[in-house]
């Protein structure tokens, strides 16, 4: 469903690159070449996104950002920065932003962190219904225990975790970095494919047995749980 | 002070003589009490006889007539009155008056008893203390003035030496030092804690300098990697192929990107910054959580991961992603290095004062002379081989290590290679958190 992006960002060459990306996937982008600007764009309009650059002209970035949570704004802010430390990331994250991605970054990582971002808009699911379900894979959160095809599936305590993460994330593209980000709270890039190795075990146990996959390599971007 | 002790020894010295002088002058008057005047007379005779030639005495009749006594000319014209005062008196053999104490009595015959003393002796007192006062004074002055010369051209002299070599140096000779003498005061500990200070300065822009070294040198081999994949991309017509290849143009940027990023991560943590980012944590669990994500990789290459926890918490205060950071970079080394000898082990320790992280593998090993250069380099230390996994991990380890005043500690673990964080547990570390 395509949704309101604002795009804050003053290199004109990777805001035209953005800009026609995110439209191909459908969603209307408006953009804001300095600070100001983008401030005063997010505060008037009604956006579900604000992609912000940090290093901006007339006000930076984390001005811009601190500016809207204090006027109560809660629309999502994915930072995109070259300030690439795990200090600036935690600066950012701190600042009131939803998301911080670094430069240089994938399209593909972009996309799958807005589409992240985006779906917390979207209207809660039943309150009484806590389960995920994807395709006949039942995972029941309270308890923990997963269920594929009505057989109980033995999973360690990650393992669970990975696949829960997956599961609220359920057809969309989630990316190594989002991984290590949220399932294991790790803010730096590791040098070797472990998370591969984690999700590649997942995937036996989750598909050893049964007919159809549901755990997906997107090519170039990451993986995606999908029946 | 001079003046008081003028005023002081004055002082003394005048109320001595007017006690001495009253003293003398009620012994004339109970002389002629009880023997009448024949014994005045001869305690008179006996007093100008026997006594100091200070003392004064006479006997003056009603007009003021010096009937017996030692007094050469008689005290000035005012009307004798009876009682103490101070007045000039010319005594037999003098040539000049001289400032006297003197007590007079009038007797009932209405004769006058005149007896005192001449103050020769305690102005002569007085004179030569003020005069002795005085060559003091100026002694002292002259003897502070030169001390104060002496002083001041000596520390101008130790703190211009100090100044020019800072001068120097913001002239461009990092190489200068502070000249320090032996005598241990308190310049030369200026001069050793500058020289010091100095010495920090140096170490860090060589150790910049080697970093942006190695850093050029080793990102050559990835540069020109990606060049070739991309030259060969932009040439091949055929577009699966021109996919593979432009796969592999993408792998070697994000190499390259974290190599760069890495380089940045270690002059930030060199220079200190990301310590106000420190938190409290358990070394034991930070340990468990990376062992315990690295495990499936591990047996995947063939070899053990070992962790055993500790069975109490290890509190530690600092940055707990970057340390994580560091820790991952060492097993990692280890997995990609060291699997051959089948086991890695990790560990965690509390020591006395410090907390000891610890990596060991069973594999090759470095030699140990290859030690220095395995921490400074970006590539791997065999260039030859093409991997694509930069062997990092060191160089920023040790960053980290030094971030939290700690050190990283390369040794043989014969065989294989084992890779110590020792970090210090800081002052504010002896009170630890309460448990929540």
């Amino acid at each position: 469903m395509g949704r309101k992006i604002l795009l804050v960002e003053d290199d004109r060459e990777t805001s035209a690159y953005l800009a026609k990306g995110l439209a191909q996937e459908g969603h209307s982008v408006e953009q804001a070449t300095n600070g100001q600007d983008g401030l005063f764009r997010a505060t008037d309009g009604t956006f579900d996104l604000v992609i912000l650059d940090r290093m901006l002209p007339v006000l930076d970035g984390l001005s811009v950002l601190k500016a809207l949570r204090a006027a109560r704004i809660e629309t999502p802010v994915l930072i995109l920065s070259a300030l690439a430390s795990v200090g600036d990331r935690i600066e950012g994250l701190e600042c009131g932003s939803d998301d911080y991605l670094v430069k240089p970054f994938s399209f593909a990582e972009l996309l799958a962190r807005v589409n992240a971002l985006l779906r917390r808009r979207e209207a809660r699911v039943d309150p009484a219904d806590h389960r995920l379900t994807v395709g006949d894979l039942e995972i029941d959160p309270l308890s923990r225990t997963v269920k594929r095809g009505g057989r109980k599936l033995d999973l360690k305590p990650r393992e669970y975790l990975l696949l829960e993460y997956f599961a609220r994330n359920e057809g969309r593209v989630v990316t190594r970095t989002m991984l290590l980000e949220q399932v294991w709270d790790y803010h730096f890039d590791p040098g070797t494919n472990v998370i591969d190795v984690h999700v590649s075990r997942l995937r036996r146990k989750l598909e050893d047995g049964f007919e159809k996959p549901l755990l997906h390599t997107v090519r170039g971007a990451g993986y995606m749980l999908a029946a | 002070m001079v003046g008081f002790i003028y005023w002081r020894t004055h002082d003394e010295a005048v109320s001595t003589m007017r006690r001495q002088v009253i003293e003398q002058g009620k012994v004339l008057s109970d002389v002629y009490r009880s023997g009448g005047n024949a014994a005045l007379d001869n305690a008179i005779d006996d007093t100008i006889t026997y006594a100091d030639p200070q003392t004064a005495v006479a006997l003056l009749d009603r007009s003021g007539h010096q009937v017996m006594g030692n007094l050469a000319g008689l005290p000035s014209a005012e009307p004798l009155q009876e009682g103490y005062r101070n007045t000039l008196l010319r005594l037999r053999g003098q040539t000049t008056p001289r400032e006297a104490a003197l007590v007079v009595h009038r007797l009932p015959t209405g004769q006058w008893l005149l007896s005192g003393r001449t103050v020769g002796e305690g102005l002569a007192l007085r004179d030569t203390l003020e005069r002795s006062l005085l060559i003091a004074i100026v002694v002292a002055s002259l003897l502070g003035l030169a001390c104060g010369v002496i002083l001041a051209q000596y520390v101008g002299q130790r703190i211009g030496s100090i100044a020019a070599v800072a001068n120097r140096i913001s002239g461009r000779d990092l190489s200068q030092r502070v000249p320090v003498s032996r005598a241990g005061d308190a310049f030369d500990r200026l001069g050793q804690q500058i020289n010091a200070m100095l010495d920090r300065i140096t170490g860090l822009m060589e150790e910049l300098r080697m970093l942006t070294d190695s850093l050029a040198h080793d990102l050559r081999s990835p540069v020109s990697r990606l060049r070739a994949a991309a030259q060969a991309a932009a040439e091949n017509p055929d577009p699966a192929e021109q996919e593979e290849l432009l796969g592999s143009v993408i792998r070697q940027a994000d190499a390259l990107m974290r190599i760069l990023s890495a380089a940045l991560e270690i002059s930030r943590s060199e220079a200190m910054t990301g310590r106000n980012q420190f938190t409290w944590f358990d070394a034991g669990d930070l340990a468990a959580n990376l062992t315990e994500m690295y495990e499936p990789l591990a047996e995947e290459d063939g070899v053990a991961l070992h962790y055993e926890r500790p069975a109490n918490p290890i509190p530690l205060f600092g940055h707990r992603q970057l340390l994580s950071q560091a820790v991952s970079n060492l097993i990692e080394n280890a997995i990609r290095y060291g699997s051959s000898g089948g086991e890695i082990r990790v560990r965690v320790r509390k020591l006395d004062n410090h907390v000891r992280i610890e990596v060991s593998d069973r594999g090759p090993g470095i030699p140990t002379e290859l030690h220095a250069d395995a921490r400074r380099r970006f590539g791997r230390l065999d260039s030859s081989r093409s991997d694509e996994g930069a062997g990092l991990g060191l160089a920023l380890a040790e960053a980290i290590a030094h971030l939290h005043g700690g050190e990283l500690v390369l040794a043989d673990n014969q065989p294989g290679l084992r890779t110590t964080l020792e970090l210090p547990l800081h002052q504010g570390q002896q009170e630890e958190p309460r448990a929540p």
